[in-house]
């Protein structure tokens, strides 16, 4: 065919938009939570667990009954318009326990990990960014802390502190905040080196500004994620102490000390026990389907 | 050149110490073995050699990324090699780097905005309505548009990340800017409007420029002279246009033997040299001339002793064929 030099012409300069974007612009996070709300599971998982913040906040405050209102004449009652959830052995109402417990489960599980969250950052941060013998000689300690199991930390703590909240997060936080400071620093390892990393620091960036602004900034998805898994774990742990009997005790009330309470007569009154094992195990399944929603959304990879 | 001479370097060392474990043989890597050249104001330095032979340390150490093992690193009169991080501030606010992949040396969480505003927040420039106002300024002489200012990096080509990391480099006015193949990741036709764009802000600001690239044709258009590295070492070094021209070292007749030749009547009058052989490991230096291995003029003379860098006319050559 033959092309003739009249069908050409030269652009002006107005016409010229080949550098031109159509996609909006968005933000990482706006781009996260479209991702997120299209994952069912982690979307369930989160209103469960707004519904449960909510409940913690409000239903102890409006509710007719106290969580250690006793009502002898009505005790081991039966779901019913009164008492939803129904009463336990000394005729509290459950309903009203279950949320108050929810104040204390899920204070110990976000407390929890906003500590572990802080403490690892700044130790896995400043390991990672100084490096070298500074980074040996802390990764070493983390080791250290890392090989006694957790559970060990926090009996002796607790006997040493006397059983309540502030030694459970001690014994909980004081060697879960290991794995947060491995993850930190092993991102901050890698993205030091990236070039946008010395890009900061040939602009005369301050040491703390290339950490938190360039290279922490950076590795925000890794942390949210893990955060959210440290959540339930330190509810397990709580829960699991306060039913063996040595956690959060009498009168305050957390859902392992619920479940602890009912175990004995749970032949009887099987009700009592399954609504605090209801709630923990629900609270767990969430936060981990939320955890892992977050994975996938946080990840700048999956589009 | 020596009365406007703002950057020298002078027998500069970059060694990593990549010995596996306190107990394992020593392994040095000596990337950069003994390097000096000057950069006179307002010029471009050229920087050419193989994959591997040192011209990332080399600047990285010239913008002190990396702390050199020994020599000087003289700018404006003041030697900056051996200064602690802490007294680098004003040299940081004039030396400025722009970086070989357009796609890792923008922080993705920031907006071209607060990338190219980084540098004056950090150095205390301006007023925050000057910062934005230099913002625009910039933006427009790289060539983007103002409303590029609230985007984010992954919404841009790599030509234009390229731009939005010349303007971040631009904006705290530098004297010298340490170019790490600035094209090599990008389109071809895009490449000659970055080198453009780089030459343009040459002549409007004055800066110097440290031109690193592994292709020669390209250094020499935008170099007034060209320096060619071979594993560590500077082996040639002068004015560009007479280099590309009569290249003396046997590495760089190599280096532009691989350059297609666009007329036929020069390129048959050009011998051709091929590059033999593997570039040797940096841990285990060649006796001698580096460059023996691989050169088909070697002789048992280049075995024994380093040739030492000479002038050769306008010329720095460091190669036997060519003493006195
Ligand atoms: N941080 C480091 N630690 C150890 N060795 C290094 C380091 N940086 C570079 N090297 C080594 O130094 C040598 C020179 O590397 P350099 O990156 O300077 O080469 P280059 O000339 O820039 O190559 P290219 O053209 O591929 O970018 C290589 O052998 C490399 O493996
Ligand atoms: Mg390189």
């Amino acid at each position: 065919m033959e092309l003739s030099k009249d069908l050409f012409r030269k652009l002006e300069d107005n016409e010229k938009n080949s550098e031109f974007i159509a996609v909006q612009s968005r933000t990482y996070l706006q781009d996260a939570w479209i991702r997120f709300r299209r994952n069912k599971l982690a979307l369930a998982g989160l209103v469960f667990i707004t519904i449960m913040i909510l409940g913690a906040i409000f239903v102890p405050i409006l509710s007719r009954y106290t969580y250690e209102g006793q009502d002898i004449a009505n005790r081991h009652a039966l779901p019913s318009a009164a008492h939803w959830f129904g009463t336990d052995k000394f005729g509290r109402d459950i309903f009203v326990r279950i949320f108050y417990g929810a104040r204390i489960s899920l204070s110990i599980g976000f407390l929890a990990a906003f500590i572990n969250l802080c403490i690892g950052i700044v130790y896995g941060g400043i390991s990672g960014f100084v490096g070298g013998r500074v980074d040996l000689f802390m990764m070493r300690v983390v080791d250290i802390l890392y090989s006694v199991p957790e559970m060990l930390y926090v009996i002796l703590i607790m006997v040493v502190l006397g059983s309540n909240m502030t030694s459970i997060l001690i014994g909980i936080c004081i060697s879960s905040w290991v794995g947060m400071a491995r993850l930190v620093r092993t991102q901050v390892l890698s993205l030091k080196q990236q070039e946008f990393s010395l890009a900061a620091q040939v602009m005369g960036a301050s040491n703390t500004r290339i950490l938190f602004k360039h290279l922490i900034v950076n590795s925000i998805g890794p942390i949210i994620v893990s955060v959210t898994m440290m959540v339930p774990s330190a509810i397990f742990t709580e829960a699991f102490l306060s039913m063996v009997g040595i956690g959060i005790s009498i009168p305050m009330s957390s859902w392992g000390t619920m479940a602890n309470e009912a175990r004995e007569l749970y032949q009887n009154y099987p009700i009592e026990i399954i609504w605090p094992i209801a709630c923990i195990c629900l609270t767990m399944l969430s936060l981990n389907f939320i955890g892992d929603g977050l994975g996938d959304s946080l990840d700048p990879n999956k589009k | 050149m020596s009365e406007n001479k703002l950057l020298a370097v002078n027998q500069l060392q970059v060694y990593f110490d990549i010995t596996p474990s306190m107990f394992a043989k020593k392994a040095i890597v000596k990337a950069v073995d003994g390097v000096s050249f000057e950069i006179g104001k307002g010029e471009t330095f050229g920087l050419v050699g193989e994959s591997g032979c040192g011209k990332t340390t080399l600047g990285k150490a010239i913008v002190r990324i990396y702390n050199p093992t020994s020599g000087n690193i003289i700018f404006d009169g003041v030697d900056i090699a051996n200064k602690k991080n802490k007294d680098l501030k004003s040299y940081r606010k004039q030396v400025q780097m722009v970086f070989q992949d357009p796609y890792a040396s923008l922080n993705p969480r920031m907006t071209v905005g607060e990338i190219i505003k980084e540098p004056m927040e950090i150095h205390n420039l301006y007023t925050p309505a000057e910062r934005n106002q230099k913002v625009q300024e910039l933006l427009e002489i790289v060539g983007l548009k103002p409303d590029h200012i609230r985007r984010y990096p992954n919404e841009f080509s790599g030509g234009q990340r390229q731009r939005i990391g010349i303007a971040r480099t631009l904006a705290l006015d530098p004297d010298f800017v340490v170019c790490d193949e600035p094209v090599s990741a990008l389109d071809v036709s895009i490449q000659a409007q970055i080198i453009n764009l780089l030459e343009k802000i040459q002549r409007d600001t004055g800066v110097s420029y440290l031109f690193i690239a592994h292709d020669i044709s390209m250094v020499k258009h935008i170099s007034h002279r060209i320096g060619v590295m071979y594993l560590g070492k500077l082996v040639e070094c002068g004015e560009s246009e007479d280099l590309y021209r009569n290249p003396l070292h046997p590495y760089t007749k190599a280096l532009l033997s691989s350059v297609p030749i666009p007329d036929p009547d020069i390129a048959k009058s050009k011998k051709r040299i091929i590059l033999e052989g593997e570039l040797p490991s940096p841990i285990n230096l060649p006796s001698g001339c580096r460059f023996r291995t691989r050169c088909p003029y070697a002789t048992e003379r280049c075995g024994e002793s380093e040739p030492p860098l000479t002038q050769v006319g306008t010329r720095d050559v460091s190669c036997f064929l060519y003493e006195k």
